[in-house]
């Protein structure tokens, strides 16, 4: 039964549907990283700087 | 050393982590300096075997006075060994060394284990070892960058996943600073993605412990080792090395990375796209259109986020650019990632079909790989190896002014070797396709094409020995600074409490449009918008590494479930059989040699191609190719319709000498086929693994070995015929490998032609067969009745 369902899938569409969903996930990610802050950022990029435990550290 | 408890002190608790014990902890450099010394000495190795190779080329008989030893340093097996070790000895144990040394210090943490460590770096030089012993004897799956039999292939599963892999994700959590640096988030990308790769694409049936064929067959199974073969590219040799370039540029630069939302941009950019760019490999293929399409769409996208990673990587050194004037750790870096730069314009560039049409097979490939390789991978590890030396071996540099010297000697190395490859490959490129007007072919003798090459293979040898002499200079670097460390290194102690539960410090997202009159639908999708959910799976490793996962498998399955369950993708054809018992062996020969390293088996639908070699190849062509031959690289002509173009005595005067019937060829001599033995008993274990995978196989499964013999005596028949020897030394014709190799050779690219067989014929020799084994007990069927005696007919 389960190769029934497999087989008689259109798979047709698929590269059009990836593109899609590519299209959407990258846009929502780009418009999260769009939205840190610069404080955030520039501590987050301090981070490898010092090899000691800088606090606080839940930026 | 482990992490110790120690009571808090008031002075130094944290306000974020209240009541929370203070714990000390080292970092384990140790395990670092291993790594490191495993990347120089495997670094001099690769590149000492990779001048060997290019001087092969130019030099194909070097070897031959080795007498019975030169037959496992031909270039078939010797590039295997190279790649190898470039890419998982070399580059391999560089990422570790990064990944060891930046993963403690961006968690603040030790290493989760030192155990694991250990079992990882030796398990990871034992299969190197391995590697170096297999390779040159021919123990291949011949899928390049995936060469390593099973058992070799379950070692590195476990090396990677089960010491690495957990080491490396229970450091994440247990670290002690909250946000994960985005360099992390390259090594978990490596870390997932590589176990990925590596397991579906050597899927396999064994044939005992050297020899296994692939789960996937012709289209299928190229299609899985691009897929792997491009992502491994992406996933060992790209996203390490931007990790450990977003953490000791800023590092040796002494400043942040210039934009951190850019190195965010650039990870999942990254991710997300590359999965889907492997089918590029495979333009103009037998491989379905879409699929070659698709790769390619992605491939053009990956210029964004890779120069955007590289602005970012230059930018970095914004105000520090007078230090890359004395440093040479950042004049590394810098040409490093200017490499990566024009590596990946090009690579995209390269997956544009018409310009993929004409670099495809070529040296072009050659030398856009090694710009990558030596550039990109190279300059990176040296530059962090000069600067992680000082601090492995607690001393100064043993000589900065030969660390420079080293920087130059590299670079011009670098362009030495990549000019006169790209002209080799646009040559080459040219030549093939060059028709006169009455549109014949210009250069219709593929070997006048190689002849006009080898001067410049015989430059790239001095580029490779400058790249070679500067990684030279990097041993004595090593060896020097490691002379000169102290007697007990000083191992700074660091004190800090663990992060507290997440749930602690977790900001609720409220909406701010809170107090303002929108439905409480709007204020939900307001706090969601505000992206503080994406901020705590950014903290959290297991949640990262699934969404890293799922981004990559959803795009594979999105190329994979159409490439394997649209029945027209791969229209079988009536006409083709499954090899008989003999070619099957022969077929086995043609891997363990690596002809595939020189010889394509796929002839494009381009005009040039299907002029100088026939019929271009069709899907259904390659059903039973386990694994598939199409190749990569044409120093060679495309063997896809070699069956019948010439006659069994020209092949066995070939492997005795190829100059003997082609003047000028390059390819080594392959004398050993002529006196090695075939062991015909071990025919029926591969018979009966390809039929496990679906070969149609009957009598075959019984009889494969006595099947063998006929079909061996009518080859050795021909040959003698045509004025060959009976035996050579001690060893009768029929019973040599060369034998076995000709008979698959005679095969190849006939079956499109052969007329198909009808139903009722193939009852007849169902019949007859059944009648015979009646009679007498399966012994032996007349050679007419067996559709492969006609395979095997004289030409």
């Amino acid at each position: 039964m389960l190769r029934d369902v497999i087989t008689s899938i259109d798979y047709s569409r698929t590269a059009e549907i990836a593109l899609g969903l590519f299209v959407v996930a990258f846009v929502g990610l780009v418009y999260g990283t769009m939205r840190l802050s610069r404080r955030t950022t520039d501590r987050y990029a301090s981070i490898p700087l010092s090899d000691r435990v800088e606090d606080p550290r839940d930026g | 050393m482990a992490n110790a408890v120690t009571p808090v002190s008031e002075s130094q608790s944290s306000g974020e982590h209240p009541g929370g014990e203070l714990e000390s902890f080292q970092y384990n450099d140790s395990i670092t300096r291993m790594f490191a010394a495993a990347t120089v000495l495997w670094g001099a190795v690769a590149m000492l075997v990779g001048t060997i190779v290019a001087s092969l080329m130019v030099m194909p008989k070097l070897f031959f006075e080795l007498g019975p030893y030169g037959e496992f340093l031909t270039f078939g097996r010797l590039r295997p060994l190279h790649t190898n070790a470039a890419i998982f000895a070399f580059a391999g144990n560089a990422i570790f060394a990064a990944i060891y040394y930046s993963t403690q210090r961006l968690c603040k943490c030790r290493m989760w284990s030192d155990t694991l460590g250990l079992l990882h770096f030796w398990g990871w030089q034992l299969i190197i070892l391995a590697a170096a012993i297999t390779l040159p004897l021919g123990i291949t799956q011949s899928k390049e960058y995936a060469e390593l039999e099973w058992p070799i292939d379950i070692a590195i599963a476990v090396v990677w996943v089960g010491f690495f892999g957990v080491n490396f994700m229970m450091t994440l959590i247990t670290r002690r600073e909250r946000h994960m640096y985005v360099a992390l988030w390259f090594y978990i990308a490596t870390v997932v993605t590589v176990a990925l790769l590596h397991v579906f694409n050597n899927l396999v049936v064994p044939v005992g412990w050297f020899k296994s064929y692939s789960l996937y067959a012709g289209v299928q199974d190229a299609f899985m080792q691009w897929w792997y073969g491009h992502n491994a590219v992406a996933f060992f040799l790209t996203t390490p090395f931007l990790g450990l370039m977003y953490y000791f540029l800023p590092k040796a630069a002494e400043r942040p990375v210039f934009s951190y939302k850019l190195s965010i941009l650039h990870f999942w950019s990254l991710v997300f796209i590359y999965i889907w760019a492997g089918p590029h490999h495979l333009h103009y293929t037998a491989l379905p259109e879409w699929a070659s399409t698709m790769g390619m769409l992605f491939s053009l996208m990956l210029w964004m986020p890779s120069w955007g990673g590289m602005i970012n990587g230059l930018l970095t050194l914004r105000g520090a650019w007078h230090k890359v004037a004395t440093d040479p750790v950042l004049k590394f870096f810098v040409v490093g990632i200017t490499f990566y730069g024009m590596a990946t314009f090009e690579g995209p560039l390269l997956s544009i079909k018409s310009v993929n049409s004409l670099s495809h097979y070529t040296d072009w490939t050659i030398a856009h790989v090694h710009s990558g390789a030596l550039g990109w991978n190279g300059m990176m590890t040296f530059g962090m190896l000069y600067w992680l030396l000082p601090r492995l071996f607690q001393t100064p540099l043993w000589s900065s002014k030969l660390a420079t010297w080293h920087f130059w000697v590299a670079t011009i190395g670098i362009l030495v070797y990549i000019v006169p490859i790209y002209a080799a490959g646009l040559t080459q490129g040219l030549m093939w396709r060059e028709m006169d007007e009455t549109g014949r072919l210009v250069y219709p003798d593929f070997i006048e094409t190689v002849q006009t090459i080898v001067p410049h293979w015989t430059i790239r040898i001095f580029g490779g020995l400058l790249f070679l002499s500067g990684m030279l200079m990097l041993v004595l670097n090593f060896l020097m600074t490691w002379r000169a460390r102290p007697a007990v290194y000083d191992e700074p102690t660091y004190t800090a409490a663990r992060l507290g539960p997440y749930r602690d410090v977790e900001r609720v997202a409220a909406s701010s449009l809170e107090d303002k009159p929108v439905l409480e639908l709007g204020k939900r999708v307001e706090a969601w918008a505000r992206m503080d959910w994406h901020r705590s799976w950014e903290r959290l490793p297991v949640k990262f590494t699934v969404l890293t996962l799922l981004a990559v498998v959803i795009a594979t399955l999105f190329e994979v479930i159409p490439t394997f369950l649209i029945r027209g993708n791969v229209p079988t054809i009536a006409s083709v059989k499954p090899y008989t018992p003999l070619e099957l062996a022969g077929r086995d020969i043609y891997v363990a040699e690596g002809c595939f390293n020189c010889h394509s088996q796929m002839i494009r639908p381009i005009v040039a191609e299907t002029k100088r070699y026939g019929e271009y190849s069709k899907p259904g062509e390659s059903i039973y190719d386990r694994p598939f031959q199409w190749g990569s690289r044409r120093i060679g002509p495309d063997l896809a319709r070699e069956g019948g173009l010439r006659s069994s005595f020209w092949h066995w005067l070939h492997f005795e000498d190829p100059e003997q019937v082609s003047p000028g060829s390059v390819m080594p001599n392959y004398e050993h086929l002529l006196v090695n033995r075939l062991d015909f008993k071990q025919i029926t274990d591969r018979v009966r693994a390809a039929h496990l995978l679906g070969a149609p196989y009957d009598r075959e499964l019984d009889e494969a070995p006595q099947m063998a013999r006929e079909q061996a005596e009518v080859i050795a028949a021909e040959i003698v015929s045509q004025g060959g020897p009976v035996k050579r030394g001690d060893v009768l014709l029929i019973e040599t490998q060369a034998v076995a190799l000709i008979a698959y050779l005679q095969r190849l690219g006939v079956d499109l032609t052969r007329p198909a067989e009808t139903d009722s014929e193939a009852a007849g020799d169902a019949t007859t067969e059944e009648a015979v084994e009646d009679v007498g007990g399966g012994a032996t069927a007349p050679d007419e009745d067996t559709p492969d005696e006609d395979d095997s007919a004289p030409l």
